[in-house]
């Protein structure tokens, strides 16, 4: 007896709780419900095809070769398994596009060869069928692929043989099937290099599971229109964690919070949103929304646009992410074999990118701890093309780490002890790439004393040192690693902290800038330093002769993008 | 066959090279089941020589690459979707390893093979 499946919008509630027996009806509208949930997900589809030709097509090829076949039964009336699957393969031979499409195309030959004449099915004849498809397919290439849609539909016979023989409710074999589709779609990258190099996993695969899916969700009563929404409450939308994740083609982020007038149809909204974005998230808090969404330049102003048809907007923030990235792009010059790498830990975006333009190889990023493990900094260097190495920890409380690298690895790495971004700075300057690696440690150990280290910043608690006694939120300024000075205003430390460290006897003062302060607060306080070490004057240049050699300071000033330390500075 | 001369020298890239990279791209392809001969007559030497490169011809008009391919198809595969999937992989290959534009690839379809009679 047939299930008399009928292929309408979810209530909800699962269809059928056991399957026993399918008839050519109910298969028609399981390849319906495949097909849609296929359609749903065709994008994400697209976005995992690498291999064999990157062109972004798989999910499209495959739903127009399943629509293809369906458009083949639509109007049939036919209750008869076996010639329903005949004609299904019929449209899908036909229908067929890319190799997906082809090979989607053979699954089905198989599948209804092994239907032939049947009325009905039942789980072992499914799992015969599932097993003569992936025989099918794979006759139709003469150097078959694995990791690809192939190795999927063959894991998925074996699986489905494997659980007939504790049940004979398709139902269940189906579950089985689509667990086991989702799998064997994980371990495509570990067959399949080309999957692993791009990072995704095949994309045939991933559509072959989607149909299973669609029609066990079916069964489930699951929706099938629209990936479901998820609506979180506001708290769990943590945006620091959204904001890490930005895909291509997106261009700019908006976080817009609003009050809805009336109900928020939120599958309408997210249908509309999806139109003009991706990367949805929208969270629900007292009467509020908060929506988040990636869109491309061209689509820039539509969600305030959209949203503000909706209601009333209360809050928003929109960032241009393409102007982010290329902040943090880096290039670090390539090193050759036999050539000296140079490890670095550096603490900021902008100190990092002044250690790649110094020739470094390979940079740690400190991040808030400054404390990056033995593992991190090995890591930084095991894969660079050459075995000479030093490390620059930057930091007196990584130099430990640093030193256990050295043991860890048959490269011959040496740390030089920099104790700071000044020193480890310094260091640099010595560096020749393609010197004798003995020596450039030696003279890169001396440098270290070239420059004085500042480090200004907030006190956090109350304490005395040195005789200097501080008070939580003062600002202290560090020399060498030693508090020497502690005031209300940044000015005030720098000031004190480049006069406690004769600078008047020095020529360079280079002032790098965390990420806690903003330019313009940076601005004002060099002005402050510049009044006390002023630049070489313009007028004594112009002079034949200048009435008196007056004492002139190099002042530089760069984004070091650090946190805690207002300022990091060098003083040469 | 070569790229302008560079200062250190020439590159000389071979059609034996070209057609590999092309007769493994096409045995990878679904729905390919064999490679084949232009002829009987080249056929019969091909088989003999065990050649590697059987069922493809490469041509270099200039600056860019055509390729012939014989193949022989899987019968029940949709022929025109397994041809333009062929040539699609193969051109791709060609760019991604050689570096030199394809401009055509022609796919000679030599026959079919039966593998179950439906």
């Amino acid at each position: 007896m047939s299930s008399n499946l009928q292929f309408s919008s979810s209530s909800g509630e699962p269809r059928v709780t056991t399957l026993a027996l399918l008839d050519g009806q109910d298969l028609k509208v399981l390849i319906e419900a495949a097909l849609t949930w296929l359609k749903t997900n065709q994008e994400t589809v697209n976005a995992l095809n690498v291999y064999p030709v990157p062109d972004g097509d798989t999910g499209t090829n495959m739903l127009l070769t399943m629509q293809a076949a369906f458009n083949e039964i639509q109007n049939s009336g036919e209750q008869n398994i076996g010639k329903m699957a005949h004609a299904i393969a019929q449209g899908a031979l036909l229908g067929a596009r890319g190799n997906s499409g082809v090979i989607l195309s053979q699954l089905w030959r198989g599948f209804a060869r092994a239907l032939d004449n049947l009325e009905k099915m039942d789980a072992q004849i499914l799992v015969n069928a599932l097993k003569e498809a992936s025989v099918t397919s794979y006759k139709g290439v003469i150097r078959p692929v694995e990791g690809t849609i192939l190795t999927v539909a063959k894991d998925i016979s074996i699986v489905a043989e494997n659980s007939n023989a504790k049940t004979n409710d398709i139902l269940q074999i189906l579950d089985y099937i689509v667990a086991e589709a989702d799998l064997s779609v994980q371990r495509t990258p570990e067959l399949l290099p080309d999957l692993k190099k791009a990072g995704v996993v095949d994309a045939g695969g991933k559509g072959l599971f989607y149909l299973f899916e669609g029609m066990l969700r079916f069964l489930k009563g699951q929706p099938l229109e629209a990936a479901e929404v998820s609506v979180k409450p506001l708290s769990a939308m943590d945006l620091d964690k959204i904001r890490e994740k930005i895909e291509p083609g997106q261009d700019f982020e908006w976080v817009i919070d609003f009050q809805p007038i009336g109900e928020l149809d939120s599958n309408k909204f997210s249908d509309g949103l999806k139109k003009i974005g991706t990367s949805i998230q929208i969270g629900e808090g007292d009467g509020m929304y908060r929506m988040h969404i990636h869109v491309p330049t061209q689509n820039r102003d539509l969600p305030l646009d959209y949203v503000s048809k909706l209601g009333t907007i209360l809050n928003w923030t929109g960032e241009n992410l393409v102007a982010q990235m290329e902040k943090a792009k880096i290039d670090l010059e390539p090193v050759s074999p036999g050539q000296i790498g140079v490890v670095v830990v550096s603490p900021g975006l902008g100190i990092s990118k002044i250690f790649a333009s110094l020739h470094v190889s390979s940079i740690v990023e400190g991040g808030q701890t400054m404390n990056p493990s033995t593992e991190e900094i090995v890591r930084a260097f095991e894969n660079l093309p050459t075995d000479k190495i030093i490390i620059l920890p930057n930091n007196k409380n990584i130099i430990l780490a640093a030193q256990a690298a050295t043991t860890v690895t048959l490269k011959k790495v040496i740390v030089v002890p920099s104790k700071s971004v000044p020193q480890g700075l310094s260091a640099m300057l010595r560096l020749d790439k393609d010197g004798d690696l003995d020596y450039i440690v030696a003279d890169m150990t001396k440098a270290l004393q070239d420059a004085e280290t500042g480090e200004v910043t907030v006190a956090t608690r109350s304490v005395e040192i040195n005789g200097v006694h501080v008070e939580a939120g003062q600002v202290i300024a560090l020399l060498n690693g030693d508090l020497v000075e502690a005031a209300s205003t940044l000015d005030e430390a720098c000031l004190g902290l480049l006069e406690k460290a004769n600078t008047a006897d020095r020529e360079r003062i280079t002032l790098f800038y965390g990420e806690n302060i903003s330019r313009n607060e940076v601005n004002r306080i060099v002005d402050k330093i510049r009044a006390v070490y002023p630049s070489p004057s313009h007028e004594s240049a112009l002079h034949e002769s200048p009435k008196q050699e007056s004492p002139s300071y190099e002042i530089e000033v760069h984004e070091g993008g650090q946190p805690h330390y207002q300022f990091i500075i060098s003083i040469e | 066959m070569n790229e302008p001369a560079k200062p250190l020298g020439n590159i000389y890239i071979s059609h034996q090279a070209i057609a590999t990279i092309a007769n493994q791209s096409a045995l990878e392809s679904y729905g390919v089941v064999g490679l084949a001969a232009k002829n009987i007559v080249e056929g019969l030497a091909q088989v003999l020589v065990k050649d590697p490169n059987l069922g493809v011809v490469v041509h270099f008009d200039g600056n860019a690459i055509a390729i012939d391919l014989f193949i022989i198809i899987e019968y029940g595969t949709r022929i025109k979707s397994v041809t333009a999937n062929v040539a699609d992989s193969v051109r791709y290959q060609i760019e991604k390893c050689i570096g030199l534009p394809v401009t055509q690839v022609n796919v000679h379809v030599r026959g079919l093979r039966i593998s179950n009679p439906d």
